[in-house]
């Protein structure tokens, strides 16, 4: 048993340091490895743009340019619509039943060749729970009202909603603000309360909708270039699936204590709290699935990760109706009258 | 030799290479190389490192933002070319008539107007050179003057929103494009102010430098003037509408209020009879050169900046912010000379990545509202665009100046216009409100007292049991 | 020096005919996002493959046109001391830049780059954009473009040797370094 090697890494973040939570959530992986191998192994995280720009990080692990990176797997859902499943799919699972499947119910196993495919390894690093709907300059009351509606949305999401009629406008980042403002685009989602806040959305478009249905958790993801991972040495190995496990924790966690501070500022300074109408969000879960068996009929790979989520996700319904869903559900109920019975 | 000399030695060997005179992309790109495989020889990173310059190059094609640039400078050489321009400065010239200096407040009323419109200082500084510099060239203003005042009045666009500038401060200080924006209005109009009173400083010290129209340009008087004048203006109005208001009405993202202006100025010349194919194609021809060119600085920059990210650069900045004495006050002028002198190295991407994250917790903690600082940050950088001899705007300058134009002129030209920004800087220093006046000052609702209430899917009286089968 | 010199005029040729397709993807790409704009308010219909095609626009201006443009000698400079010498020396610098600056660099990008558009070639990457478009072809101007401004690169150093060696090519060179022409 020699002297265990000094390492040092580059992870090329996707989001911006202004996001501090969720880019927090890849410098904490770097803090927690150093504190587990004291200090040899040496991870340092580059915000999006310092070596490479926020939706490049895949091809550069890929391509052995960086030796990681910390990024959400469904930036890259242009690659092959599987990534999805390792960050967020639309009416997919919440954070805990996200966390179940990756951690402990074969769905790391299930993306394993998936990612090997890619030159790389998937650790689920952090999570922002559920999201929400986005920032609205008109009111959503029924289907119709989608159609036309001008919505700067991304990825799978957006093909369920063209479903619908909806415009997705992948407008230019600096352009969203001004365009929002002015009615050139309808609407615009990004994260949840904290996040948004910082966009100031809310100035210029009253309605904050709720629950972004194509997020119901977001599970970021830790890439590391597949031949750096096969020569760390097993305690490494041990200590950077440990440091993911704890950003996934300290994340949520942070959010959690975040967002109702948030959404109160929000709410203060005259934003909206609207909830999609249920014929809506009907449509939109009819559509979804339709897309996923469209895709799977197509394409392979989303097939083999599709027929294992969804068995996985059907038994994590069925349970959480039981004991967790009754428990919530009377718990918010009764405090929900209380407080209007004062 | 050690990671730490680095960076310094970077700098140095950017300011040598550039000094040889080969075209700036190409030395960018090749200071960044040289120093990549030193560091590659000394096991600072491997070779595979800078394999992500492929991305980083993709990364410029990609960011659909700086499609402003084609747009613009294509909505300013047709312009030039259909002579409309020409009749919008002459106009306001033969209107100031007499007054030394008349084209050049011309000039920097006309780069607001078009500060309003464009984000990005490349497609207003071309778009202002191509315009006025030929006018004030044969109205004998002086050479530093005229390439100076252009320059400034080009750059000044990146205080007036929109702004590209702006938009990244904001989102590496994590504030608003909104107030970022807002905050930006009193300094972008106290820039102005500034601006004009230093023309009527030099017409009065040197009216020569800035003389009034010949008696013979003055052909026009009384009602033909005006008539004149406002035949002038009409085109630049319609413009300024297709631009501003096709944003303001919804119906165009800044952006494509850009391609809005260009098609804009093609109806205006077909209006005016003056447009020709050959004008189109001659000015399309013009617009792809400059924008290839211009993109091509970028690309060359980012070679230099991935191998500075490389040797620890942002490291090395980090242990030299982290000497700066400490006070609010004292923070903010050390950071703004600190900022000041790294912008004669880098342009603004890269003091946007790499310095803002360093220095906007240490501002937070000191108390200072970050808008402030953000924007104050931005009037810093424009000088980023000016200084002699590596300014951005500088390049862009000398790349539409008639030969007869020295380099020296424009690099002599640029300094009073960079002083007057750093007059600026102050001034936004002791005087916060001329930023944070213009921000929203929020409902006043407090936020403790605010009650949420989510309406809940009705719970089932009676408890059936589960079914199993 | 024969043989190179027509390999130079090839070269020439080459790019400017390239050019011009630069030249279309600057009006095509101004037509299509004011049209853009104006179909997406007048029927609130857009797609985001339209939205797409412009960035790949800007794209072919900038690599297919940034080798014409070195032929024309538009390419800024740092004149301060290049602006003074005589015509030998900035030959000279131009010789030692083409072959000690220009082509390692451009070489090196040409290579990087291809890799880059084989995998998405041959993985069929699409946008991560609801609609968007298939993104070889844009990644495709990358190596393309850095390989025809090396072209370039070396029809320029030959042009400048043969001045340097009193032999007055018959190709266009552009050594008189100003503004874009009128
Ligand atoms: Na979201
Ligand atoms: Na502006």
């Amino acid at each position: 048993e020699g002297a265990l090697p000094e390492i040092r890494w580059r992870c090329a973040s996707s989001f911006p340091k202004s996001l501090d939570t969720i880019y927090g959530a890849g410098e904490h992986v770097a803090k927690r490895v150093a504190a587990l191998t004291d200090g040899k192994f040496q991870i340092r995280v580059f915000a999006a743009g310092e070596i490479v720009p926020g939706l490049a990080v895949a091809d550069a692990v890929q391509g052995g340019t960086v030796e990681a990176a910390h990024t959400a797997s469904y930036y890259f859902v242009g690659k092959d619509p599987t990534f999805a499943f390792d960050g967020a799919v639309p009416f997919g699972l919440n954070m805990r039943q996200l966390n179940a499947w990756l951690q402990a119910g074969g769905g790391r196993e299930v993306l394993r060749e998936f990612f090997e495919g890619y030159n790389m390894v998937s650790l689920p690093a952090g999570n922002t729970g559920a999201q929400m709907g986005g920032w609205f300059r008109k009111e959503i009351r029924t289907v119709a009202d989608l159609d036309g509606l001008k919505f700067r949305i991304g990825g799978f999401a957006g093909n369920v909603l063209q479903k619908l009629g909806v415009v997705p406008q992948q407008i230019a980042g600096g352009d969203i603000y001004p365009a929002l403002e002015k009615g050139t685009i309808d609407a615009a989602e990004w994260v949840g309360p904290y996040d948004d806040e910082k966009l100031g959305f809310n100035r210029v478009a009253p309605y904050y909708y709720y629950p972004g249905w194509w997020e119901g958790a977001l599970n970021l993801s830790f890439y590391i270039a597949k031949p750096k991972w096969d020569e760390l040495p097993q305690l490494y190995k041990d200590a950077l699936e440990s440091a993911c496990r704890d950003s996934t924790i300290e994340t949520m966690a942070k959010y959690d204590v975040q967002n109702p501070q948030a959404l109160r500022r929000l709410a203060a300074a005259g934003t909206q709290l609207r909830a999609f109408p249920r014929e809506v969000m009907q449509a939109c879960y009819r559509a979804t699935f339709e897309l996923y068996e469209e895709t799977a009929a197509k394409n392979a790979n989303f097939k083999k990760v599709y027929d294992h989520w969804r068995a996985f996700r059907d038994s994590q319904y069925q349970w959480f109706r039981v004991a967790e869903s009754t428990f919530d559900n009377f718990a918010y109920f009764m405090h929900a009258r209380e407080q209007q019975r004062p | 030799m050690s990671l730490e000399v680095m960076p310094p030695l970077m700098f140095g060997g950017l300011v040598l290479f550039l000094l040889i005179g080969f075209p700036v992309t190409f030395s960018l790109s090749a200071v960044g190389l040289f120093f990549g495989f030193v560091s590659i020889e000394l096991g600072f990173f491997t070779p595979a490192y800078l394999g992500n310059l492929p991305l980083r190059v993709f990364g410029i094609l990609a960011n659909d933002l700086l499609l402003a640039i084609p747009f613009f400078t294509l909505m300013g050489a047709v312009l030039e070319r259909c002579g409309l321009a020409e009749d919008l400065l002459e106009g306001t010239g033969q209107l100031f008539g007499k007054v030394p200096g008349g084209l050049a407040y011309a000039v920097i009323i006309v780069g607001a107007i078009l500060g309003a419109i464009t984000g990005t200082v490349a497609a207003s500084v071309i778009a202002m050179g191509m315009i006025s510099l030929p006018i004030m060239m044969r109205y004998g203003y002086d050479m530093r003057i005229a390439t100076g005042v252009i320059a400034a009045s080009g750059t000044i666009t990146q205080v007036i929103p929109p702004s590209l500038v702006l938009i990244v401060l904001g989102d590496q200080l994590g504030k608003s494009v909104g107030d970022m924006y807002a905050g930006a209005i009193g300094p972008s109009f106290l820039q102005l102010l500034l601006f004009i009173l230093f023309i009527v400083g030099v017409s009065i010290f040197a009216p020569h430098k800035v003389p009034p129209l010949p008696d013979e340009a003055l052909t026009q008087k009384g009602w033909t003037l005006w008539w004149r004048v406002l035949k002038g203006m009409v085109p630049s109005v319609v413009l300024i509408f297709l631009v501003l208001g096709t944003i303001f009405m919804g119906l165009a993202t800044p952006t494509e209020a850009g391609a809005m202006g260009a098609v804009g100025s093609v109806v205006l010349a077909m209006c005016n009879g003056r447009f020709t194919w050959d004008l189109l194609w001659q000015a399309t021809q013009n617009t792809m050169r400059i924008t290839a060119m211009v993109i091509f600085i970028l690309i060359g920059a980012t070679v230099f900046s991935l191998v500075f990210q490389g040797v620890d650069g942002s490291i090395w900045i980090e242990h030299l912010l982290a000497k700066l004495p400490g006070g609010a006050t004292g923070f903010l002028i050390f950071s703004q000379v600190f900022i000041f002198f790294l912008a004669f190295f880098l342009d603004f991407f890269e003091i946007a990545f790499i310095v803002i994250p360093l220095l906007a917790p240490v501002a937070a903690k000191l108390g200072i509202d970050l808008v402030w600082f953000g924007v104050l940050i931005c009037v810093n950088m424009q000088t980023s665009f000016m200084h002699p001899p590596f300014g951005f705007a500088l390049f862009y300058l000398r790349g539409i100046a008639p030969k007869e134009v020295r380099s020296s002129d424009i690099y002599w030209g640029a300094i009073p216009w960079v002083a007057l920004q750093l007059v600026l800087v102050a001034i936004v220093i002791f005087w916060p409100e001329s930023v944070t006046y213009w921000l929203d000052k929020g409902t006043g609702v407090d936020p403790s007292t605010v009650r949420i209430e989510v309406p809940l899917p009705d719970l089932p009286e009676d408890d059936a049991p589960p079914v199993f089968r | 020096m024969g043989p190179l010199l027509a390999f130079s005029r090839a070269v020439d040729a080459l790019n400017t005919a390239v050019g011009k397709l630069a030249d279309w993807a600057v009006l095509l790409s101004c037509a299509i996002s004011a049209g853009n704009a104006i179909v997406r308010y007048g029927v609130s219909y857009s797609s985001n493959a339209w939205l797409e095609v412009q960035w790949y626009l800007f794209g072919a201006i900038v690599m297919l046109g940034a080798s014409y443009t070195l032929f024309r000698n538009e390419h800024v400079r740092v004149d301060l001391v290049y602006g003074n010498l005589g015509e030998r020396a900035r030959l000279w610098v131009d010789v030692f830049g083409f072959i000690f600056f220009m082509l390692p660099a451009m070489l090196l990008l040409a290579w990087m780059t291809w890799p880059f558009f084989v995998d998405s070639w041959v993985r069929h990457e699409g946008s991560p954009n609801a609609g968007g478009l298939l993104r070889w072809p844009v990644k495709l101007l990358l190596p393309v473009g850095f390989v025809l401004l090396c072209l370039q690169g070396f029809s320029e150093l030959i042009k400048r040797i043969a001045l340097l060696r009193g032999i007055h090519p018959t190709a266009e060179v552009v050594v008189e370094y100003h503004r874009p022409e009128q």
